[in-house]
């Protein structure tokens, strides 16, 4: 083994492999013996001669030979990971859905580590130099005044926030975590791209990238020796606990936009790994200038919060008034010095390009030294100069908006004709502050996999970077995006391009003490358990997650008794030969009909069970999206009451929930078996949801509403059930409705067999309705669900913000409940008529009533809002 | 003229809401012409949170939050101000027009203590545009001097513009103002700003209160009074001039300054974040009363 980890020691594969082909004559070297031409860029992998650079060589060593098979298995092995995982990232407005899997590729960038120190040591000063302008803006402005910059480039950028100057921060840092998007020009250093330093992503991808890339390369990872990331992410936890004002059991959240945000994956799994709680604006409130989380039990002061929000969002009193994803108020508690918030309010302002420019002059003065990582060459046509030099060269230099609240595509000067470069000078000229001139850059090329072999694609890498008590601190690897397209020069996820793990090599230590590291190759971010003393805040169970789960369990139910009614009526469609199927099949199209299943006049059927209508109908109460009670429709609803709560979920329960909205989708063929099969797979997945439920979540507050929202939705079914088969109204009624009516009614209450194993004839009334009703010990009957419903709420913690009267609401749940069991108990089964339906009707008409007491007393805090 | 002024804001939320946040622009801050006696801005019922502080155009802002169960708001500003009339207007005595614009240029790329420069850029509801510098053009002919333009642009407004509050909201872009011709003093306000940025001057959009005469031989009615806004040209060095095209005329000691801002949404003078609650309606009365001193 350790003979593996010496330098220079790949497998005599390749070199027998290369050797051989040299040998053989070939006078392009390696990068021709794996088919790899990259063009005439800066290419990472190979040199101009088109030989493997010496850091490559220990890695592609392990690769190859380049098989094909051998590729295929680690890509689908890549796959699985990602899937099971469930890395996904959001596209805005993609009509495929949402979620899109994280497009990785396999072959991670690898840069040496005499190249990792000086983009180390410029991203470092890059960030402490950001942190100071941005100090100065929000403060003192010195540097507009001494005409260091031009202050019309601070008035003409939407990006500072005039509501956030003079507010003083922790430690008088505003930039607690951002990043720099680097490109490799053709002689071969790297450029600035762009500056991360609102809320910048990718960070948690590129753990993920790492994840699954170490456990797919697991040989090469061990050969090339790779820097670790795991205790960056402790050190940036370390830095948010520190900035809390109050020092005792401090509660860091991290602040979300929503499920639908692009990076929304990324949000879930930071917060998970660094042992935060996640919350949208709508789960946190300000009282007293001091910012409160809503949780189950009451309000919970927050102390730092790192937000995932833009600074336009954060705050709808003094920021964007429409906006709902932000807290009312967050800007005077940070004014007040009661919570902190990372990155400051405000810091999105160094976005703008139109800083770059400024950069080498600012650093100088401010800690007079030379910028070590130079920005793409800009100039901001806001001065006159400048904007002189950008007209002259118009014909290569790429137009961009100066700050973010221009809605502009870059402009490539070279692609212009004549009269349109002039019409773009005048414009320049019109609006000058608007815009920036910059040099445009070949980006370098590292290689894809794709189609069976290895490609060359343009690259942007991106490096994360922390504030620590010791100063910025830069994260060991980072995120590699590539193009899609082998010229394209604008490399972006939303439009379809693709990622790479990083690998930073380990520097060579003397050779007499080889560094063989003990951590297992597929590395997955850990983090020590802190001293007792120090504790990490306990994760807070939001009210509304607790809303949330409460709903995964009412759609769980609802569509648990669609699916059911929907496959009792395929099966007898299907199958004629099925005794008795034909009879059955008129109460089941009742009862579709009194569950708004399907119209009125299909049930009034006669023979007509083929017809056209019907077919339609029915295909439209499985997947008709418009249908408000169809498959689709509440498959739906679940997915998405799952999506809200979704950092909540085993990812078990998560893929089961992405599956039953898979099946719902309309497919373009389905033949009657094959329509079977499909509610048969629904089935199937709901027993796996309701099995996750009982075996793999905690028995706290969060599964009891979960259960207590699928307890009243079924107890609601049933009561539907009974009294769509008008059961409860007549008896006597003639045998050859009644039976067929009951063997159904049986057979969607799940008590087919039940009621098999002690009576033996055909069914009968009152055994079955006793069976479906009031029998306790049948899981599926009504009382049964009112016996749950009435332990689950006598084990709710009290509601918040009662006083001491929070158990006021459960019990309130509690006896209506109990009214219900006692009203259905009291029914003489043996005589149909008034004193059920009545039960039944009581049941419907007030059990809802438990869905509003809840919601108003733990999921909205009070606040007014309709169940 | 010494005066005392009492606005009352009547918000009714329809239905109880929990917690409601609120930012205030409602007392009045002193400026060479104007000494503020008194300010307060009080709140009915108990506000929980409160905070005052200066904003970054140094106004007086106020922040408070109700925190207790409420179905509305009511926010009662006292003030009381010493207003001396304006220095002699020597409009054909000003710089003209064209070495402001280069003057305010160079501010902006240079120093600017009192942050002037600020003025001239584009702001959420006044952006510069074509039509704007169309409309202003032919009062700011080559070489003329800025004052002279001010007033003919002020009085240009007057006559071309019909007041009609039933024209515009607080939300109606100005390019729809500029094509209606109608609209009420705010939206006078962000034009003249407006035709002032167009031509890359700086310009402020001032709130406050005029003080309203009742008809001859009737009593003054109390709270029948509004919130006034008017725009504010600059005129080189440190000096502004403020002018009112609602009603045509140059601002003098019948105007009460409260604040001033790039517009309306800088100094407006209630804005409320409420959580929960149906359709609120809102109730504003104003009073204005001159004081012998």
């Amino acid at each position: 083994m350790r003979r593996l980890a010496e330098p220079n020691a790949y497998p005599p594969t390749l070199l027998e492999g290369l050797a051989e082909r040299r040998l053989q004559g070939s006078l392009f070297g390696e990068a021709d013996a794996i088919g790899y031409a990259p063009s005439r860029v800066y290419d990472e992998m190979v040199n101009g001669q088109g030989s493997l650079r010496p850091h490559w060589q220990t890695f592609m060593g392990s690769l190859v030979p380049l098989d094909r098979e051998a590729m295929a298995e680690k890509w689908d092995e890549a796959l699985r990971l990602l899937r099971q995982n469930g890395v996904t990232y959001n596209i805005y407005g993609d009509p495929q859905g949402i979620e899109r899997l994280w497009p990785l590729d396999m072959i991670p960038l690898l840069i040496p580590p005499d190249e990792w120190r000086t983009i180390e040591a410029g991203v470092v000063q890059r960030a402490t130099l950001l942190n100071q302008i941005l100090a100065d803006l929000y403060g003192p402005q010195t540097m507009i005044r001494s005409g260091r910059m031009p202050a019309s480039l601070l008035h003409t950028d939407p990006g500072f926030r005039r509501c956030c100057h003079g507010i003083k921060v922790p430690g008088n840092t505003f930039l607690h975590f951002c990043a720099v998007d680097l490109a490799r020009g053709p002689d071969g250093s790297w450029w600035v791209l762009a500056d991360r330093t609102e809320t910048p992503s990718g960070s948690g991808y590129a753990l993920e990238n790492r994840a699954v890339i170490g456990r797919i390369l697991t040989d090469s990872f061990r050969h090339c020796q790779v820097e670790r990331l795991s205790g960056f992410f402790s050190a940036f936890r370390d830095t948010l606990l520190g900035l809390a004002p109050r020092a005792a059991q401090p509660r860091v959240v991290l602040l979300t936009p929503g499920p639908y945000n692009e990076t929304y994956f990324e949000h879930v799994y930071l917060a998970r790994s660094m042992q935060m709680t996640l919350v949208e604006g709508e789960d946190l409130t300000v009282r007293d200038r001091r910012v409160y989380l809503k949780t189950l039990g009451g309000l919970e002061p927050v102390d730092v919060i790192l937000r995932r929000l833009n600074d336009d969002f954060c705050d709808p009193l003094e920021l964007r008034a429409d906006s709902s994803l932000g807290v009312a108020g967050l800007l005077q508690a940070v004014r007040a010095g009661t919570v902190a918030v990372a990155n400051a309010v405000g810091s999105g302002l160094l976005e703008s390009m139109s800083f770059k420019a400024f950069l080498p002059t600012l650093c100088r003065h401010f800690l007079g030294e030379e910028l070590k990582l130079p920005s793409v060459a800009s100039w901001w046509c806001g001065q006159e100069g400048e904007l002189g030099y950008v007209i002259d060269h118009l014909d290569r230099l790429v137009i961009k908006p100066a700050h973010r609240g221009l809605s502009l595509e870059p402009i490539f000067g070279a692609d212009l004709s004549g009269a349109a470069r002039l019409e773009l000078a005048q414009e320049l000229r019109r609006n000058p502050w608007d815009y920036v001139g910059q040099e445009q850059i070949a980006l370098s090329t590292a290689p894809v996999w794709q189609d069976g072999k290895l490609q060359p694609r343009p690259l942007v890498l991106r490096v994360f970077v922390c504030h620590t008590p010791d100063g910025y601190r830069v994260m060991p690897g980072g995120l590699t995006r590539v193009s899609n397209e082998p010229g394209r020069l604008v490399v972006s996820m939303q439009r379809g391009g693709g990622a790479k793990d990083t690998w930073v090599l380990v520097p060579r230590r003397d050779e007499s003490s080889p560094v063989l590291r003990s951590a297992p190759p597929g590395e997955i971010p850990r983090f020590e358990p802190r001293p007792a003393d120090q504790q990490a805040p306990r994760p807070d169970l939001p009210s509304r997650v607790a809303d949330g789960l409460f709903w995964l369990g009412r759609y769980g139910e609802r569509i648990e008794g669609t699916v059911r009614l929907l496959r009792a009526v395929h099966s007898r469609i299907t199958d004629g030969s099925h005794p008795g199927a034909a009879d059955e099949l008129a109460p089941l199209f009742r009862l579709m009909v009194w569950l708004a299943m399907v119209p009125q006049d299909v049930a009034n059927l006669g023979d007509g069970i083929a017809s056209r209508a019907t077919r339609t109908a029915l295909r439209a109460a499985v997947f008709d999206l418009d249908h408000p009670n169809s498959l689709r429709a509440n498959a739906q609803r679940l997915h998405r009451a799952a999506h809200s709560v979704r950092d909540r979920l085993a990812l078990d329960m998560w893929r089961v929930v992405r599956q039953i909205d898979r099946l719902s989708q309309p497919p373009r063929r389905l033949d009657a078996a094959g329509m079977l099969l499909l509610l048969d797979d629904v089935v199937t997945s709901l027993a796996a949801l309701s099995g996750l439920e009982q075996e793999s979540m905690t028995r706290g507050p969060g599964w009891r509403f979960l259960d207590i929202g699928r307890r009243v939705e079924r107890a609601l079914h049933m009561a539907a059930l009974v009294r769509g088969t008008q059961l409860a109204e007549a008896d006597g009624r003639d045998e050859r409705v009644l039976t067929p009516t009951l063997e159904v009614l049986l057979e969607l209450g799940e008590s087919v067999l039940t009621y098999r194993r002690h009576h033996f004839a055909a069914p009968q009334r009152a055994p079955v309705l006793d069976l479906l009703l009031v029998e306790p010990t049948n899981p599926r009957s009504l009382c049964f669900q009112l016996n749950i419903l009435s332990e689950q709420l006598a084990a709710l913690p009290d509601a918040p913000g009662h006083g001491g009267s929070g158990r006021e609401p459960a019990n309130a749940a509690r006896s209506i409940v109990g009214a219900a069991r006692d009203n259905l108990r009291q029914v003489d089964l043996l005589r149909a008529g008034p004193p059920l339906s009545a039960a039944l009707h009581h049941l419907v008409a007030t059990l809802p009533e438990v869905s509003n007491l809840l919601a108003h007393a733990y999921f909205s805090h009070a606040f007014a809002r309709s169940a | 003229m010494r005066y005392r002024t009492r606005h009352v804001t009547r918000y009714d939320y329809g239905e109880e809401v929990p917690v409601s946040h609120h930012l205030v622009h409602l007392a009045p801050r002193s400026h060479p012409r104007q000494r503020c006696r008194k300010g307060t801005v009080s709140v009915e019922g108990k506000a929980a949170a409160r905070a005052d502080y200066a904003d970054y155009f140094g106004n007086p802002t106020t922040y408070f939050a109700l925190q207790e169960p409420h179905r509305g708001v009511v926010i009662t500003a006292e003030i009381e101000v010493e207003v001396a009339p304006p220095p002699l207007f020597a409009p054909a005595a000003t710089p003209p027009w064209e070495r402001l614009r280069a003057e305010a240029r160079a501010l902006a790329g240079g120093e600017d203590e009192d942050g002037i420069g600020q003025y001239a850029f584009d702001s959420v509801l006044v952006e510069a545009s074509r039509d704007l510098a169309e409309y202003a053009l032919p009062s700011f002919p080559g070489d003329r001097p800025i004052g002279l333009a001010l007033a003919e642009l002020t009085l240009r407004i007057h006559r071309d513009f019909t007041f009609d509050p039933t024209a515009t909201t607080t939300t109606t872009p100005l390019a729809e103002v500029l094509k209606k011709r109608r609209g009420v003093c705010q939206d006078f306000a962000h034009l003249g700003v407006g035709c002032l940025r167009s031509l890359g001057l700086p310009a402020r959009y001032v709130s406050g209160y005029l003080r309203t005469l009742p008809p001859p031989g009737k009593p003054r009615l109390i709270g029948a009074d509004m919130s006034h806004a008017w725009f504010s040209g600059w005129c080189g060095d440190d000096t502004w001039v403020d002018l009112c095209p609602t009603n045509g005329r140059l601002v003098d000691t019948d105007f009460i300054t409260v604040g001033w801002g790039r517009d309306y949404d800088d100094v407006c003078p209630v804005r409320g974040v409420i959580l929960g609650g149906a359709r609120h309606t809102l109730k504003v009365s104003v009073d204005v009363e001159a004081v012998d001193a």
